[in-house]
């Protein structure tokens, strides 16, 4: 009983026992880190006996001969190495106890011709079967529309009962799941070569095929993103969601939440159709109902397209300015602002500072719209792409709409541009559209003689 | 997901596919989910048979047959046959569970008495490989295929056996013989196919003959798998020119349908449902299929496996009309 008035003892031993005691390891992070002795002995003792204080701190410094800290801490956090390995031990037992093994005797004495006859005794062949059903084909026909589980395809990157291929184990809180279900994990098994967004898509097919959650409509796998999470489940949202493009296998957090991004820019259009995932055996007007639903989202989808492209047609004629390069005739490139409105095309070359060659200088030009013929893309690199626009040029650039047939002296020309992809398409796309627009009686008439001249070109 | 600790019960249809990925895994076939998934850890599964009681699911594989309980949740195997020096490429059951045939890479066809009424073995050797073993529906007489290119038909009883050969030097790659036990077919490593008819074999003393038949080109390219339907309507064969074809039994062999998928890869092995309604087809693609025979469209997709299937296994349920 000496030791109990001992403090010192008596702090080592609550500490201990914390540490022994808390399966999250949380007391042993906290404490681990603390110089107990020397704050002890100063803290609670201002008159220390130094002949005592030396023997009571290595007491302290010994903590508890069954607490030994390692290195891999996570692995102690959840169940031990120990209880992990006595788990395998006892797998390992089990299996060999369940197991029987039959060895072929290959030195045995052969079978005797008795036992032959009795053994391979001929019997008769069952004449034809009577007339029953095959419960296959009976459940196929009674479920013919059924929906395809859209998270089929991520079912490969189930990582339970996988041999040879390394794995994650997960507990992920459904938290869009309604509050008397979403309060407890669901264990994920992943293959870790998996990415992020594919463990997402095998969480869904999870939640789709268990019988509990089977009814919840599930949105696809885009919308969705996984957050660092408590083991009670509560989402931490001071830092982002996991980069769904990352492997698993970067990550090493075992718990996470599955959150749906609501009113979120990930959420696109294309992917908006609300997938309802029934039960397996559903009754053919709930399937229906299904398919309305689907129809309903598809031309959503589809109206949502027209709207872009209204919407596109819309701001077409608004001038807006390109940056891009224009290749001269001596094949260098110098640097422009492509101007581009519902009425005019405008090159203005960007003032150069060390420019040294007069003959690749620019002089600022604008075009009719009505001059213009065509705008397409000639050729796209990697980085680059290279347009072209061909235009009508009148001597003395004079107006040229409105007269029914085009002057004798014109003569076709075009331009060549250079600019990064997205900035080419965009313009070329803006240009057709504009052009479209424009598509007046006069302009088809000029098109349709600027393609006659065209040819009397090539013949020449 | 329920399918984690499912057992299955005597009322519900098994349906089994194996293959490259050390997994077998069991599906409920009109969802397509996968239900359970049994480890196969030390090799490659060749062939699957489920036992005509429903009770075990046989995994042929290298050196071992391994026997798995489908009644209880246990995910290890019960029974592990063994002795066998090489690949075991074929198993089968007699029909009321007493006995189980192997035939393996070592030119042997095992007989392996499952009740242990005898301890005597009874094997037949082919010094070749053997790549098939099919059971006479009068459970005493096998046909078994080699790589030579023979077909030995044994009498288990008499321990005779009579060898025919097709095509010299091309590897017979399956058999397979009617419900009825009127028609024997066989496929060989050039894609051709051959049919005998078979007379006698019924009664017990009568000798069981085969003549043949019909031989024709069902692929251009090596085939994989023959069966016929539990109709005997239909035989089909499938190949590694990425095809399945159905073939009229009753009409001459005429190609009915060609069942064909775009990502499709080699069709290792196919399945009729009792009705011979539907089929069930695996291939290179790590996919396994039902089609429906009549429209030669696809029903389900069981995805899930990682690596080629190159063995399927079912059994169906009737159920009265």
């Amino acid at each position: 009983m000496a030791l109990y008035d001992n403090k010192y003892w008596l702090l080592s031993h609550i500490r201990n026992s914390f540490i022994s005691t808390d399966d999250t390891g949380m007391c042993e992070l906290v404490m681990v880190g603390e110089n107990l002795p020397d704050s002890l002995v100063d803290a609670l003792d201002k008159y220390p006996d130094t002949d005592d204080s030396q023997e009571e701190d290595d007491e302290i410094e010994h903590e508890s001969y069954d607490i030994q800290l390692d290195s891999d801490f996570n692995v102690r956090k959840f169940g031990s190495n120990m209880s992990s390995w006595m788990e395998k031990m006892d797998q390992k037992r089990k299996r060999a106890g369940r197991s029987k093994n039959i060895k072929w005797e290959s030195n045995a004495e052969k079978m005797s011709d008795e036992d032959r006859m009795k053994m391979f005794a001929k019997q008769e062949i069952p004449k034809e079967q009577p007339a029953f059903k095959s419960l296959l084909s009976e459940q196929i026909q009674n479920c013919i529309r059924m929906p395809k589980n859209p998270f089929m395809e991520y079912s490969k990157f189930d990582g339970s009962a996988q041999v040879g291929v390394p794995v994650r184990k997960y507990k992920i809180f459904l938290t869009m799941l309604p509050e008397n279900q979403k309060n407890y994990p669901m264990l994920v098994v992943c293959v870790a070569t998996a990415k992020i967004q594919e463990l997402i898509g095998l969480i869904c097919y999870k939640c789709s095929s268990s019988i509990v959650y089977g009814d919840f409509p599930l949105q696809p796998v885009s919308s969705y993103g996984l957050y660092i999470t408590e083991e009670d489940g509560e989402v931490d949202r001071d830092f982002p969601c996991l980069d769904a493009k990352e492997c698993v296998a970067k990550f090493g957090f075992t718990c996470l939440g599955l959150v749906e991004h609501k009113n979120n820019k990930i959420v696109t259009f294309e992917n908006s159709e609300q997938l309802v995932m029934r039960n397996l055996e559903e009754t053919l007007s709930s399937s229906e109902q299904a398919s309305a639903a689907l129809d309903e989202s598809k031309q959503l989808i589809v109206d949502m397209e027209l709207m872009k492209g209204h919407e596109i047609a819309m701001i077409a004629p608004l001038y807006q300015s390109y940056r891009a390069f224009i290749i001269t005739k001596m094949r260098s490139k110098v640097e422009i602002h492509l101007g581009i409105s519902g009425e005019k095309l405008e090159i203005d070359p960007v003032h150069q500072k060390n420019a040294k060659f007069v003959l690749s200088r620019q002089k600022p030009v604008s075009h009719h719209m009505d001059c213009i013929g065509s705008c397409i893309i000639t050729d796209t690199k990697s980085s680059k792409t290279t347009f072209r626009i061909d235009y009508v040029s009148v001597p003395g650039n004079k107006e040229i709409v409105g007269s029914n047939s085009l002057p004798s002296n014109v003569s076709m020309k075009h331009y060549d541009f250079e600019a990064d992809n997205a900035t080419a398409e965009e313009i070329v796309q803006k240009m057709n559209i504009i052009l479209d627009i424009r598509s007046s009686t006069s302009r088809k008439e000029f098109i349709a003689t600027l393609e006659k001249k065209k040819e009397k070109k090539g013949f020449v | 997901m329920s399918g984690e600790a499912g057992a299955i019960g005597s009322d519900q249809i098994i349906f089994a596919t194996g293959g490259y990925d050390h997994t077998i895994k069991l599906w409920q076939t009109h969802t397509g989910n996968c239900q359970k998934t049994l480890q196969h850890a030390e090799s490659q599964v060749n062939m699957l048979e489920i036992t005509p009681d429903r009770r075990y699911l046989a995994a042929a594989s290298y050196q071992h047959i391994r026997m798995f309980d489908l009644t209880t949740t246990n995910q290890n195997h019960d029974f592990n046959y063994e002795g066998v020096p090489k690949n075991v490429t074929a198993v089968g059951f007699e029909k009321n569970t007493k006995w189980m045939y192997s035939g393996g890479e070592d030119g042997k066809v095992r007989i392996w008495d499952l009740r242990e009424t005898t301890n005597n073995p009874h094997h037949y050797e082919v010094f070749a490989p053997v790549t098939c073993v099919q059971l006479h529906p009068n459970q005493s007489e096998v046909f078994i295929g080699d790589q030579n290119g023979t077909i030995h038909m044994w009498d288990m009883k008499t321990d005779n056996a009579d060898q025919y050969i097709p095509d010299l030097d091309n590897m017979i790659i399956d058999l397979a013989i009617n419900p009825d036990g009127t028609h024997l077919a066989a496929v060989n490593s050039k894609g051709r196919c051959f049919i005998w008819s078979i007379s006698g074999g019924c009664k017990s003393e009568e000798r069981t003959t085969i003549l043949p038949k019909n031989k024709f080109e069902a692929h251009p390219r090596q085939a994989l798998k023959c069966k016929f339907s539990p109709d005997s309507n239909y035989l089909v064969t499938t190949s590694s020119d990425q095809t399945a074809k159905i073939w009229d039994a009753k009409n001459n062999f005429k190609l009915i349908k060609e069942l064909k998928h775009n990502n499709k890869r080699w069709v290792w092995d196919a399945a009729f449902s009792s009705d011979s309604q539907y089929l069930f087809t695996g291939s290179s693609d790590n996919i396994a299929r039902l089609w429906n025979v009549k429209d030669g469209t696809i029903e389900r997709e069981y995805v899930g496996h990682q690596k080629a299937i190159t063995t399927i296994a079912f059994r169906d349920v009737f159920v009265p009309a």
